[in-house]
């Protein structure tokens, strides 16, 4: 009785929400909690008769999900998913409340959940999830998330408490492998990873944290690195090493900044990602592995569905504005801001490029990970460099200390909308760099400033 | 001349927050002036070298600081004889806690640190997170970010780095951030602290030059967009 009213009261609220224009998907899963504090549990727990996947890590949580939910789509397999990416637990509540009737009832067959790393642990142990994918660990807004070991700890916590879930896991990531290290009752672990890289790579790669043996403390050694902490890597004295994926990308082909190419396990196994970069290759392969850990589906079928995928919102989106192709690229910390540089920045480096720094609490409030970000790498970067948002200021600052003093300031979005207009033509290609609140103002101008254009010329 | 050594030390276990922007900041106001410089990572198991004029630590996470603090035991007699023959160092946040008398952590008990600084730390259950601004004798207002559990008191004679205007600095009830001891200052400040705070640069700058024995007269920078992003910053919540 009390989830009945819980849910109605979360449908409501999402309708009242709507009509308003508020949009906010957080607010309906607070109400339906605070009336039925279980009412995640009991959502998700007679529900998704073939299974419920979460999916957690630093970077590439929400293109990842999109990867899974094209892959079921494309496969026939119904499902429900989060996906606006509102990731903590309310708005999961929400997702799920949503497509249910009052009785608690959903019809689809797989539940599929992007969830912050804060939030995981509770999370997991309300709804109890088949397969836990964790892509990756990399330091991200500190003042919200905290340190890398303390996440990583309660995630161990967590997998110990689980009997029925399997891991699937970056092997790549020392930190992120160790999760499935020496774990008792057998638990199944998926391990996916890279095989090799020889694309582009930075010069001023500043944000490997995770590059010593969780169980020694020594320095790990490398045999290949590929950003960050990713790479091949043994342990020195200790036992610890990267595990054999059981799927690995080989053969890794940049395209330009259209897409990459790779295959998985063998070369008959070859997919065209309409998303570059290695990190998007990553993100496929955890796609991937999570969904043949869950579900039976041949690869071809896999593969093809990764194949149409098209970005998520606000990652690697293309918008038009007044007659401008721009990239939207969203940034939040210097491992995600690197890769953009590595794919994007040094493929193309004649663009107009915009930053838009914002330091809301969504964004993280410390904005010192710019200076950890490999902006050095700009150096030698040809197109206009346009600053904006709450730290335009010290974007600004950071450009000046790599070397980039030509740079404009301006922290007024719609003054920052007129100056991008005016150093860029018709039919002319940029680059925005938006941090996430950044990005959800920045894309509603432009989405808004097309429809009216469009409007005027009907 | 002489190149100025910059030792920054352990980058691989104590980098968080930021804490490179340091160093970029003390190596391009010494390029923009002309006046040559070097980095030397000193990770953990290798010396202080003689040479150096400059010695930077950053913060880390708890489980590094571990290590960190029982390789510090082996440093602290090079790190003290460098200070005291008036060696430039700057520490900030769990470097700043290990070059004082001790650290208590939460989760791997006290740590001990080398009494460079006569300041004591210890975790609290409480972040302390957010903007900070320091009005300092010296240097005047100080801008930067904290985010730090450790609640840090002094022992014994010190001089702080400034009295804080706005956020927390040392622990939550003194009001007073950091210390200052010779050359050598230790601080909460991330941000990065060093390029919003081209003063504290350019004095930890002269005293390095000071130190390699030279006689080099700082030329004045334009600082317009330092000025900018520190008036900026002071807004923010």
């Amino acid at each position: 009785m009390r989830s009945l009213f819980a849910i109605l009261a979360a449908k409501t609220a999402f309708r009242i929400n709507r009509l308003t224009g508020t949009g906010g998907t957080s607010l309906p899963g607070m109400l339906a909690q605070k009336i039925d504090k279980d009412i995640l549990k009991k959502l998700v727990k007679n529900n998704f008769p073939r299974g419920v996947i979460v999916v957690t890590g630093t970077n590439g949580k929400t293109t990842t999900t999109k990867l899974i939910a094209d892959i079921l789509e494309a496969n026939g397999i119904s499902y429900v998913y989060n996906r606006t990416g509102s990731n903590m637990e309310r708005g999961l509540i929400t997702s799920v409340a949503l497509e249910s009737n009052i009785a608690g009832k959903v019809s689809a067959e797989v539940g599929l959940f992007e969830v912050d790393e804060a939030f995981l642990p509770k999370v997991c142990r309300a709804i109890q999830p088949n397969v836990i994918l964790i892509s990756n660990l990399f330091r991200d807004q500190l003042d919200r998330f905290g340190e890398l070991d303390k996440i990583a700890r309660s995630f161990r916590n967590l997998i110990e408490e689980l009997d029925s879930t399997q891991l699937v896991l970056n092997a790549d990531d020392p930190l992120v492998a160790s999760l499935g290290y020496e774990l008792e009752n057998e638990k199944k672990v998926t391990y996916f990873g890279v095989g090799d890289y020889s694309g582009p790579k930075l010069q001023h790669d500043r944000t490997a944290d995770s590059i010593f043996d969780p169980f020694t403390q020594e320095k790990l050694y490398y045999t290949q690195h590929y950003f960050s902490h990713l790479g091949k890597y043994r342990g020195k004295s200790g036992a610890f090493r990267r595990p054999k994926p059981d799927y690995q990308a080989n053969n890794l082909k940049q395209k330009g900044i259209e897409s990459i190419q790779f295959n998985i396990n063998s070369a008959s196994n070859t997919v065209e990602l309409k998303i570059p970069g290695i990190f998007n290759v990553y993100n496929a392969m955890g796609a991937f592995a999570a969904v043949k850990a869950s579900l039976k589906l041949e690869d071809d079928h896999i593969i093809k569905a990764i194949a149409g995928s098209a970005a998520a919102f606000g990652r690697s989106e293309v918008l038009n504005y007044n007659g401008r192709e721009a990239l939207i690229l969203l940034i939040k910390n210097p491992t995600g801001l690197n890769q953009i540089i590595q794919t994007y920045l040094l493929t193309e480096n004649d663009r107009l490029l915009v930053f838009i720094i914002n330091d809301s609490y969504a964004d993280g409030r410390d904005i010192s990970w710019l200076w950890d970000s490999a902006i050095e790498d700009l150096a030698h970067y040809k197109g206009k460099i346009l600053v904006g948002g709450s730290r335009a200021d010290d974007m600004a600052l950071r450009l000046k200390y790599a070397g980039k003093v030509d740079v404009l300031a301006e922290s007024n979005e719609a003054e920052l909308l007129k100056l991008i207009l005016l150093h860029s033509s018709k039919r002319s290609k940029l680059f925005v760099l938006p941090t996430y609140t950044a990005m959800l103002s920045i894309r509603s101008q432009i989405v808004a400033g097309d429809e009216l254009q469009k409007e005027y010329w009907q | 001349m002489k190149p100025i050594k910059i030792v920054h030390l352990y980058p691989e276990r104590m980098s968080i927050y930021g804490d490179y922007g340091n160093i970029i900041a003390l190596r391009q106001r010494m390029d923009w002036r002309g006046i040559k410089n070097s980095v030397e990572n000193i990770e953990v198991g290798s010396k202080i070298p003689v040479d150096a004029d400059l010695i930077f630590i950053g913060g880390g996470q708890d489980k590094g600081q571990v290590i960190v603090s029982e390789d510090l035991a082996l440093k602290a007699e090079p790190i003290k004889q460098f200070v005291e023959s008036g060696g430039a160092l700057l520490a900030v946040c769990g470097g700043y806690q290990l070059l004082g008398e001790y650290f208590i952590s939460n989760d791997y008990g006290q740590l001990k640190g080398i009494g460079l600084f006569n300041v004591v730390s210890k975790a609290t259950n409480d972040r302390m997170i957010g903007n900070i601004v320091v009005q300092s004798d010296r240097f005047g207002r100080l801008i930067g970010f904290e985010n730090h559990s450790g609640s840090t008191e002094y022992i014994g004679p010190a001089q702080p780095l400034g009295r804080v205007l706005k956020g927390f600095g040392n622990n939550p009830t003194d009001k007073l951030e950091g210390i200052i001891y010779k050359n050598a200052i230790g601080t909460y400040l991330h941000g990065s602290f060093l390029p919003k705070n081209p003063k504290v640069c350019d004095w930890l700058i002269a005293k390095a030059i000071a130190k390699s024995g030279q006689s080099i007269k700082l030329k004045p920078l334009s600082d317009s967009l330092e000025k900018r992003a520190r008036s900026s910053s002071i807004g923010r919540p």
